[in-house]
Parts: structure tokens; C-alpha cells; sequence
């Protein structure tokens, strides 16, 4: 945890996009909040001394409902702290960002049938016998659930690869295949409705935390593909790692293979062509193809989606 | 964006604000910038409705510049309708919110087509509209049948005091109370009958006129409001009083971060206000877990 943390400062810094007001970065998952609540509380601190003392917070708080609370250790933001003690006197409460992440997951289950909807919500709050009231309180609505699935993918991701299954005996590029692979796949259930799901994240009110999120991704794999490297070179890379994951990620939309078999050799050979050529000239050309190939096809997603109607 | 989120930490702030609060409400209340004794204050608000019901969305209109549609509009979008909605407007008389409502559901019941399950609970949709003043609500009715929705079994129309409700505790999804709660006499002890009828995940969002900060801004509003409405309102409605009071109690309403603080103490989370037209009138929400 302190390794991303400290990591996605870094992002910040470099990423440029988003550098303003995102410098300090609570977990993960904590993009679900509110804009407001997240700058104005993310200000006093960096993460790292805030853990344990989330965790001390944590088991003050009388919870009315364990489900929520051990299902997202990690969810709630340093609000909490704050909430909890001006109300301490009150009845027990659950933070409603644990409510939101939970509503959130429930909505998963409906993605594959009705998209990444306010439907998919409504049906995932009714299915945690929430009202279904509760959507109106997400201010991006699905952009929110498609931010959602992406952090936990992302957590689940960090979590294999702590976790370090196989990875020790390989050599960097395959380390590297293995983890975009096992990150793609984790999108494989949700593929009919991914293209959609990129179209939103493409919207404009969207993009800054899509960049970010793919760059904190991309950050995550070259690491624990044990890239080290922290000169020019680790930029290069990781824009080119971008880039091919980019590319692949689209290159699947389309692949009707069997397990996408065919993604996977497309996969390979981008990272075998990489690692062999080494030619700045030729990376920025992927690079320029995959970003070209995103925007189209998030575009040609959105399009679609509007004709659907 | 003039939305603005308060957090819980407000309650802590504010805490020394609401001794304030509870003088207002003690043993006199405010009707306007007069104190009355708290048990006049409805009698007094009643009085005020009934002589405006007849004229009331006229004289909106006239008032606001027809921008009250928009807010109103603004205040459904915020809510989210969903089929199958329990939803309670309180001081709604009129039906306006109710109407919008209803037309939202309606719309997004087309728009989600492809979830069959959606069209038996759209049966079920019911949209209690709730005001203590039955000249208001004769009103509402008349302007349901006016549009076709005389029939519709909807809308539910009761006759009720918004700080003792007539609906069982987690009972509805929704609560809106648009430019209602300035005229009550206790606004704690409506936010806390909002919180217990509400359901878990169900929302509060309120609507009302609130007040302007920017400085020129402030000037021109407050003649308009002092100078002009109750001259239009003795001049249209024939009743300058009532619309002397409805500026009146427009000042004597709590800030917008004040009010926030208060929804905070009723035991809402993810309180937020959204400022339109520079404080003219503010949208607060509130979520209930």
C-alpha cells in the first residue's frame, strides 16, 4: 500500500493532466467520493500516517453492518475520522461511501444484461435492499461505476501480484505479459459492454480520472514487473507500456477467439516487438496508433450507444 | 459549479450556531421579520396560503420571472426519479414537483425499455403529495384533472402537518420539500420526521429561497424583493402583507451552511447545497443511511 501510495504521487507529478488538485491521493477507491469531499479533506496529510489511524477509527465506530465494513476496509477517506467524531454522541452510522461501494458491486452483476446504466444501479440497490434513491446521490452516476470496477480491478490486481503467483522465475517481458493478461481478463466477463464502458470514460467530464487511473495501472504492472529503472528510460517505458495495454484492450473489443487467443498473441508480439526494437521512433508510433485507436473507438462506442436508443 | 458539499465537520463548526437556532425557535418563532408566539406562526402562515392559493402560480411566475420551472426542474433532476418510486412532496399543494415528477418517471421508463422488470413497477409508483393547506391542494387537484391526470393512481393527495406525518417510519424513497419548510414553525422537528419516513439509501432534497452573498448582486435583490414584490402582490394578488411576509421570511431563514448543519444534526449524510442563481434560492440534499 505505502509502495502505491508513494507511487501515485508520482503520477501525479508527471502525469500532467491531472496534477492540480489530485496531488495527494487517498487509496485507491477513494475516486468514488465526491470531488469536493476528497479536496477538502485530502489536504492535511500523506496516506502513510493515516492508515493504521483509519484502521484505529474503524473499530471505535459501532458498525450496523459488518458486511459493508469488511468488505472495504480501505474505502472510506479520511472523512471519516472527522464524521465519526463530531457525531459520536448519535446513533451509529455507516459512511455512506461503504454504502455507495456497495451499491456499486451489487450493480456489477447486472452490467452484462443492462449495460453501464443508472438501470444496472437501480437493480444493484434494490438487490442490497437499499432504495434505489441512493443513485441520485452519485454525481457522474455510471461514470462512477465504471471508476468503480476499474479500481477494483486495479485492487485485485495489486493483490495477485502481492500475492506474487509465478512471477519470480520469469524474465521482465513475460512478468509483464502475465500481469496485463491476468488485468485484461478481469475484464473478459464484462466484454459486450466494455466498448460502452470506454465511451464513458472518454466523456470529457470523465477523462481526468480515466487518465489517471490508467496511468496508476500501468504504474502497477511495470512495478511489479520489477521494472526499476527510475531515469528517462521508466517515463519512456511506461508510456509505451500504456500503449500496448491500450492497444490490446482494444484489439480484444473485437476478438471473437476462443478464450481471446488471438488477443493474447497480439499481446505478445507488441511486447516482443517493444523489447526488441527499442526504437523511440517506432514506440511513439504505437503509441500515437493505440491513443488513435482509443479515441475512435471509445467514439465509435458512444456513437453506437446513441443509435441503440 | 456553485455547488458546494458539506462535509459532517460542519456539525462540529457549527455547533455553537445552533444555541442560536433553538432561540429562534423557543417560545417566540418568527412570522416574517415580526415574533409571534410559536402557536400563532401556523395559523398566521395558513392565512397567508389561503389568500395566495388561488393567485399562486401567477404570481410565481411574475415573481420569479418564470425561473421557478427551472428550479423545479432542477430540484427532480437532482432526485433521480426511478419507477417504482415511494415518494413523499411535502408542502407540494400545487402538485408542481409532483407533476415533474411523474413526467420523469415516465421518461425514463422509455428510456430503460430493455429491463422488462421496470413496467410492473412503474404500477407501482405512488407520490404522496402532502401540504397542511386544503385551499393549496384543491389547487393541485384542479390542475391534475387540467392535465390529464385526474385519474392517475399516482398521486395521492393528503392533507398534513410536515412536523407530524401521517406515513410510516421507512416508508419512502424520496422527500422534497420545495419552498415549504421557511414557512414551518419548527424546521428540526420536520427534518427529523424526513429522516425517520425515508428508507434506507432514500434522499432529502429540499428547495428554497435562500440568500445572495455577491455584493451588487445582494443590493439589487433586496430591492427588488422589499420594493417591488409587494408591490406586485398588492397590485395583482390584491394582498400586500402576504408577499411582505414571504420576503421577510426569506431573510429570516437560516444560511444555506446553516441550514446544511441542521440536516447534518437530523442524522442525514452526504449533505450538500447547490446555490442557483447566486443564493436566489438554494437546493440542499441529504442522504439517509
Amino acid at each position: 500500500m505505502y509502495r502505491t501510495a508513494a507511487k501515485r504521487l508520482i503520477v501525479g507529478v508527471t502525469s500532467g493532466i491531472n496534477g492540480i488538485h489530485r496531488l495527494r491521493l487517498p487509496p485507491p477507491s477513494t475516486f468514488l467520493d465526491h470531488s469536493s469531499f476528497s479536496t477538502a479533506t485530502n489536504s492535511q496529510e500523506f496516506p502513510n500516517s493515516q492508515i493504521p489511524n483509519q484502521h484505529h477509527i474503524r473499530q471505535e465506530t459501532p458498525t450496523s453492518s459488518d458486511s459493508a465494513s469488511s468488505s472495504s476496509s480501505s474505502w472510506s477517506t479520511s472523512t471519516s475520522g472527522e464524521e465519526t467524531r463530531s457525531h459520536e454522541n448519535r446513533r451509529p452510522r455507516v459512511e455512506y461511501q461503504e454504502e455507495q461501494a456497495r451499491v456499486l458491486q451489487a450493480a456489477l452483476s447486472h452490467v452484462v444484461k443492462l449495460g453501464w446504466t443508472e438501470a444496472a444501479m437501480i437493480a444493484g440497490a434494490r438487490d442490497i435492499g437499499m432504495s434505489p434513491s441512493i443513485v441520485g446521490s452519485f454525481a457522474r452516476k455510471e461514470a462512477e461505476l465504471v471508476e468503480f470496477f476499474m479500481d477494483d480491478c486495479l485492487q485485485r490486481l495489486i493483490d495477485l501480484t502481492e500475492a506474487g503467483e509465478g512471477l519470480k522465475n520469469l524474465i521482465l517481458r513475460e512478468r509483464i505479459y502475465k500481469l496485463v493478461r491476468a488485468r485484461l481478463e478481469m475484464q473478459a466477463p464484462f466484454i459486450s459492454k466494455w466498448a460502452q464502458a470506454l465511451s464513458i470514460q472518454a466523456q470529457p467530464a470523465n477523462l481526468a480520472t480515466s487518465f489517471k487511473q490508467r496511468a496508476m495501472l500501468v504504474d502497477e504492472i511495470w512495478h511489479a514487473a520489477g521494472g526499476d529503472a527510475s531515469d528517462i528510460d521508466w517515463y519512456v517505458n511506461r508510456t509505451i507500456l500504456g500503449g500496448i495495454y491500450s492497444a490490446t484492450e482494444i484489439y480484444m473489443l473485437t476478438d471473437s477467439s476462443p478464450d481471446f487467443q488471438d488477443t493474447w498473441t497480439f499481446l505478445d508480439n507488441r511486447l516482443k516487438d517493444a523489447f526488441d526494437i527499442k526504437k523511440t521512433v517506432q514506440e511513439a508510433k504505437y503509441l500515437a496508433e493505440a491513443v488513435g485507436a482509443g479515441m475512435g473507438n471509445s467514439l465509435q462506442g458512444f456513437v453506437g450507444k446513441l443509435f441503440q436508443r | 459549479m456553485a455547488l458546494r458539499s458539506v462535509t459532517r465537520r460542519i456539525g462540529s463548526k457549527f455547533l455553537p450556531m445552533f444555541s442560536s437556532a433553538n432561540l429562534l425557535h423557543s417560545h417566540a418563532t418568527s412570522f416574517g421579520f415580526k415574533e409571534v408566539p410559536e402557536e400563532e406562526k401556523s395559523r398566521l402562515v395558513g392565512n397567508v396560503f389561503s389568500n395566495v392559493a388561488s393567485n399562486y402560480d401567477l404570481m410565481n411566475d411574475l415573481m420569479s420571472g418564470g425561473l421557478h420551472r427551472l428550479w423545479k426542474d432542477r430540484l427532480v433532476s437532482e432526485l433521480n426519479p426511478f419507477p417504482g418510486m415511494k415518494h413523499l412532496d411535502v408542502a407540494g399543494g400545487t402538485g408542481d414537483v409532483a407533476f415533474r415528477i411523474l413526467d420523469s418517471i415516465s421518461d425514463v421508463k422509455r428510456r430503460a425499455m430493455q429491463d422488462v422488470r421496470e413496467d410492473d413497477l412503474q404500477e407501482q409508483t405512488k407520490i404522496y403529495v402532502c401540504d397542511i393547506n386544503p385551499h393549496m391542494l384543491n389547487v393541485g387537484k384542479k390542475r391534475a384533472v387540467e392535465k390529464g391526470l385526474g385519474e392517475e393512481g399516482s398521486l395521492i393527495w393528503v392533507e398534513g402537518d410536515a412536523e407530524a406525518l401521517s406515513f410510516q417510519d421507512n416508508s419512502m424513497d424520496g422527500y422534497t420539500i420545495a419552498f415549504g419548510i421557511r414557512n414551518v414553525t419548527h424546521i428540526e422537528k420536520v427534518l427529523d420526521e424526513a429522516y425517520r419516513v425515508l428508507r434506507r439509501g432514500g434522499r432529502f432534497l429540499c428547495l428554497e429561497l435562500s440568500h445572495v452573498e455577491a455584493p451588487v448582486f445582494k443590493e439589487l435583490y433586496d430591492y427588488y424583493s422589499f420594493s417591488i414584490i409587494p408591490a406586485v402582490g398588492e397590485l395583482v394578488a390584491g394582498d400586500r402583507e402576504s408577499y411582505q411576509y414571504l420576503v421577510e421570511s426569506i431573510r429570516r431563514f437560516p444560511s444555506q451552511e446553516k441550514f446544511a448543519s441542521m440536516i447534518v444534526d437530523a442524522g442525514f449524510q452526504k449533505v450538500e447545497y447547490e446555490n442557483l442563481v447566486g443564493g436566489v434560492v438554494a437546493i440542499h440534499s441529504g442522504l439517509k443511511l
